[in-house]
């Protein structure tokens, strides 16, 4: 007999964006939970509210399946006397598992002869299980916060209220924080009565809704952007849905009714970026776009209120959110009263970090920063370059405008705002972009900015923000990272993956470092130099973090990172070249890897000094110069590629390969290490000049190759 | 319903419901948490119910009078319930029936937001209260205060009656609020907002605060060294409103500012030990056997 199980967990409003989470969570350990309990089941459905997280499992077996276990005993020797008879040893061992002496037999296994008992165990009713189980599975449920209320000993993300659970028609036993699980669920707080008898899980869904609720979040969804389109169709218009929006409003709602607000169309005028972000941010609204996509003078709101309350609602939202574009067009026409070149001065006043000057001296080594860059970077042009040096200048002046400094705007809109300024007064097009794309890519999966010159500014400030934090000792541990450092970090390396710049790493971070201003008493500065070998660190974890994420094995990174990577862009490129040669084309990853083995592991046993050459006149063995003769050819053509950029490193890949053979007749024939040591020595410098070559792909000794 | 109805209808709401309808504090305070009626008496095991109005000055939203939602002063509605009942949401929505709400004409909804005071040193979960889209109350289970962690957990209910009557009023403009049938709000405190606001952001003499501060800090710890934590704790606040003038003079920049709430916090956090302290060494005479 099978029966179906319900259990939903009532709390007060719990966050948005706890809900998914919570529910995956709940999901899985219900059904690890069944299957570790013998409990045969069906399909498993998760319902989420605000106000309540519930699972429904089909088919749920009323009672556990039936064990027979064999437990493993005493050796038969100490167990049975040479007649056969149980001893003291078989007695007690019976006993503690509470079978008969007539349950035991004698097994041969492989340590010899063993007694092993017999236990059956009849399953227990489901009812009696299934108590336990969804406490567990509740107690573990993790939030990104938790909170007391009254019970001590208990947290979770809200108060919980009521527990409903039942299997088929039956209650199941269970307490938990205070609250005892009842068939009597609650509906929508004004659409619905509070005491919802549940006679039955199946009857759950149908009895919420006759009370105001759409348990089914996917359904709210759906019904939320049909609502949304259908309101927007009768403006002539489609709405503007942001996905986390939508997320976030599905699980504010129980019962999602949609209304359509307007404001005055001279709003519009305002940077749209500052009106999606007023109706969004706080509001959590969707803009309206008209049949063109341009943004309309309307917004969306989702409620949670009878449709029959629309227009009171529609109107209580219009009077919210009327006077904060209000607001922001006040900050916006204050702000375009001063050109954005004109507040630079401004920035003389706002200290940036404790100890390290203000935000004008930070645009200052902006300035600086994008110019060094622009020394490096061959593909960037002269007008890039000054276009750059001027957005830096100006980059950090909308901190100092009413819009930026208003924190919920600023928070989503430094740089966009400035952009627009930029423009304003009289900017050229290229700098107000570099200015709006300065923080780009600010999180994981936004695009890099889209010009030179927004690239270089967006790589100089997260580089100065990484220095001046190193400096000040604000270094990311563990999960506390309240800068963004490693996000930064992170920002930098998306940049050079994606556009292939060439710089050296670790003279940018110098240059970086001594950019920043000296405090007259710096002694409790994190020091320059431990400052950039930490920094390289964090580039190193971010680097393997990107890789990994990539889908390149663990052991390919630390062949990268084991050679000299400070060229990012190249060492992504041999990084993701060997990750793609080990999928397409593993055998000749193979014959790379054992062709740079031998060589490696000898050559690194012994010191050679770097200035040691291979003297041919101590060849003794034809098969010396051989090696030598090969290695040189293709050393000369890997030379030649490495002069291009970027270098095939596909076709360094296979030059390398090449090599295995006569490498493998080399250890086949000669002895590298012998009594002359003038001529070992010899040996080992070839061994060294070769090791040295592949090197410059990887460091093959880091490959952990199966072992097939 | 007049300002003053409103604010009489919540009294007598939640004096019916165990509070006693205590007074605003003497004391300039940013908010109503900041009172003893809030801040001291959610410390400790003692049982605690109080409703009362709070003037509450933060110099820097002052805008002349002349932006219809923003004050320098303004009112809060404070509302403690220690411990919280299990279903003090309802009691919650109850009151908003009272003021003459009729919920099921409205979106009422509770949304994330988790309260936090570092000056104070106090943290809290809960949400802003949505009426129609607009924030009404703010509704907060206090996990922290003063640095100690509290236990029984208390309720704080904030409401903000301006914004609260010029819905149930209609009316776009503070200053068009009826106060009473007789008077608008807007005629009782319209001066008061545009003096306040010259002298905070122009006139108020930064070097005297400045002065004032050290004083105000020094005279906690006096209090604190004579096991006073009562007047230290005015001391606390007086330094806290001096700060809050020194900011909206723009006299202090990120550092000093931060270093300030972190000098104002300290003294805070051990005033919360030493009250603590003095309420164990009398019996804590409210807890009931």
């Amino acid at each position: 007999m099978a029966a179906d199980l319900l259990y939903e967990i009532g709390v007060e409003e719990i966050p948005a964006n706890a809900v998914l989470p919570a529910l995956a969570q709940l999901e899985a350990f219900v059904g690890e939970g069944l299957d570790r309990l013998r409990l045969g089941y069906g399909q498993i459905a998760t319902y989420g509210t605000p106000r309540r997280l519930a699972i429904v499992v089909k088919d749920v077996d009323d009672c556990q399946e039936d064990v027979v276990e064999e437990i493993k005993g005493p050796p038969a020797h100490a167990a049975f006397d040479a007649q056969g008879n149980p001893a003291q040893a078989a007695a007690g061992f019976a006993r503690s598992r509470g079978v008969e002496l007539s349950d035991l037999e004698v097994r041969t296994v492989d340590e010899g002869e063993w007694v092993f008992a017999r236990v059956s165990r009849p399953g227990q009713p489901a009812t009696e299980v299934l108590p336990q189980l969804l406490k567990q599975a509740t107690e573990q449920l993790s939030f990104p916060k938790t909170m007391w209320w009254a019970e001590v000993g208990f947290r979770f993300a809200r108060p919980l209220r009521w527990l409903v659970a039942l299997l088929g028609e039956q209650l199941l036993d269970l307490e938990i924080a205070g609250v005892r699980a009842t068939q009597t669920t609650r509906g929508h707080r004004v659409l619905g009565t509070d005491s919802i008898e549940v006679d039955h899980p199946g009857r759950y869904m149908d009895l919420l809704e006759a009370n105001g609720v759409v348990a089914d979040h996917r359904r709210r969804r759906e019904m939320i952007v049909q609502q949304a389109t259908e309101l927007a169709a009768t403006r002539g218009g489609r709405p503007r849905i942001d996905p986390d929006v939508l997320t976030e409003v599905n699980f504010l709602v129980e019962y999602p009714t949609c209304v359509i607000g307007s404001f005055d169309a001279e709003y519009l005028q305002l940077p749209h970026e500052v009106i999606v972000t007023v109706l969004q941010g706080h509001q959590k609204a969707f803009a309206v776009e008209n049949e063109q996509g341009n943004l309309a003078p309307n917004f969306i709101a989702v409620t949670n209120a009878d449709s029959a309350a629309a227009d009171t609602v529609c109107s209580g939202w219009e009077k919210v959110i009327v006077p904060r574009l209000d607001d922001v067009q006040f900050y916006y026409e204050q702000d375009m009263g001063q050109p954005l070149a004109e507040r630079r001065e401004a920035l003389k006043r706002v200290t940036f970090m404790e100890k390290l000057g203000t935000l004008y001296d930070q645009s200052e080594r902006l300035v600086k920063l994008t110019s060094w860059l622009a020394e490096y970077l061959d593909e960037v042009s002269d007008s890039e370059a000054q276009t750059a040096r001027r957005a830096a200048e100006l980059a950090k002046c909308d901190q100092v405008t009413m819009m930026v400094r208003d924190g919920k705007l600023g928070e989503v809109l430094q740089g966009v705002i400035g952009g627009y300024y930029a423009r304003d007064s009289g900017e050229s097009q290229a700098v107000a972009t570099a200015i709006s794309e300065q923080y780009l890519p600010a999180q994981p999966g936004d695009s890099i900015p889209t010009t030179p010159a927004g690239r270089m500014l967006s790589l100089a400030d997260k580089m100065d923000h990484l220095a001046a934090c190193f400096r000040l000792g604000e270094i990311p541990r563990g999960s506390a990272d309240p800068y963004a450092l490693r996000r930064r970090a992170t920002g930098v390396i998306e940049i050079v993956r994606q556009t292939g710049y060439h710089f050296p790493l670790s003279a940018f971070i110098q240059q970086s470092l001594e950019s920043l201003p000296v405090p007259p008493d710096d002694s409790s500065l994190v020091p320059t130099s431990q400052a950039a070998s930490r920094l390289q660190d964090l580039f190193a974890e971010r680097l393997q973090a990107v890789w990994e994420q990539g889908g390149v094995d663990y052991d390919i990174c630390r062949a990268v990172l084991a050679t000299d990577w400070d060229d990012i862009a190249e060492a992504n490129a041999r990084g993701q070249l060997l990750a793609q040669l080990r999928n397409s084309q593993p055998e000749l990853f193979i014959r790379l890897v054992t062709a740079a083995e031998r060589p490696a592991r000898i050559a690194r046993s012994e010191n050679i000094p770097e200035a040691a050459e291979v003297d041919t006149s101590l060849f003794e063995h034809p098969m010396e110069s051989r090696l030598l003769e090969e290695f040189a050819g293709i050393r000369d053509e890997v030379e030649t590629l490495l002069e291009d950029k970027p270098p095939d490193w596909a076709q360094v890949a296979a030059l390398l390969a090449g090599l295995l053979p006569v490498i493998h007749q080399y250890f086949e024939d000669v002895m590298v290490m012998i009594e002359d040591e003038a001529l070992s020595r010899n040996r080992l410098t070839l061994l060294r000049d070769i090791d040295e070559l592949f090197l410059r792909l990887a460091d093959f000794l880091e490959i952990v190759q199966s072992s097939e | 319903m007049t300002f003053q109805q409103l604010i009489i209808t919540l009294n007598e709401f939640w004096a019916g419901q165990g509070c006693h309808i205590s007074q605003p504090y003497d004391v300039e305070v940013g908010a109503g948490t900041m009172t003893p009626d809030t801040f001291l008496r959610s410390l400790g095991p003692e049982p605690w119910k109080v409703a009362y109005v709070q003037p509450s000055r933060r110099p820097t939203d002052g805008r002349y009078g002349e932006n219809p939602y923003r004050m320098q002063r303004y009112f809060q509605y404070q509302v403690i319930m220690k411990p919280a009942s299990a279903d003090i949401q309802d009691i919650y929505l109850d009151s908003l029936v009272a003021l003459g709400i009729d919920l099921a004409c409205h979106d009422i909804r509770f949304v994330e937001d988790d309260w936090e005071a570092p000056t104070l040193a106090a943290a809290g979960v809960g949400w802003e209260v949505w009426l129609d889209g607009m924030e009404i109350t703010q509704f907060t289970y206090f996990q922290q205060v003063g640095g100690l962690e509290c236990q029984p957990v208390p309720v704080e209910l904030t409401y903000g009656p301006e914004r609260l009557a010029m819905y149930l009023q209609g009316v776009d403009d503070y200053r068009q609020l009826d106060w009473s049938d007789q008077i608008k709000y807007g005629e009782i405190r319209y001066a008061e907002e545009k003096q306040f606001s010259d002298y905070n952001f122009e006139v108020a003499d930064t070097e005297m605060l400045g002065e004032l501060f050290g004083r105000y800090e020094r005279e906690t710890e006096a209090c604190l060294q004579a096991h006073l934590p009562l007047p230290a704790y005015d001391y606390v606040l007086k330094c806290s409103h001096t700060f809050n003038l020194l900011d909206a003079r723009g006299a202090l920049s990120v550092t000093e500012r931060n270093a300030m709430i972190m000098r104002v916090r300290r003294l805070a956090c051990r005033v919360a030990e030493a009250y603590v302290t003095d309420r164990e060494q009398l019996g804590f005479p409210l807890l009931e056997e």
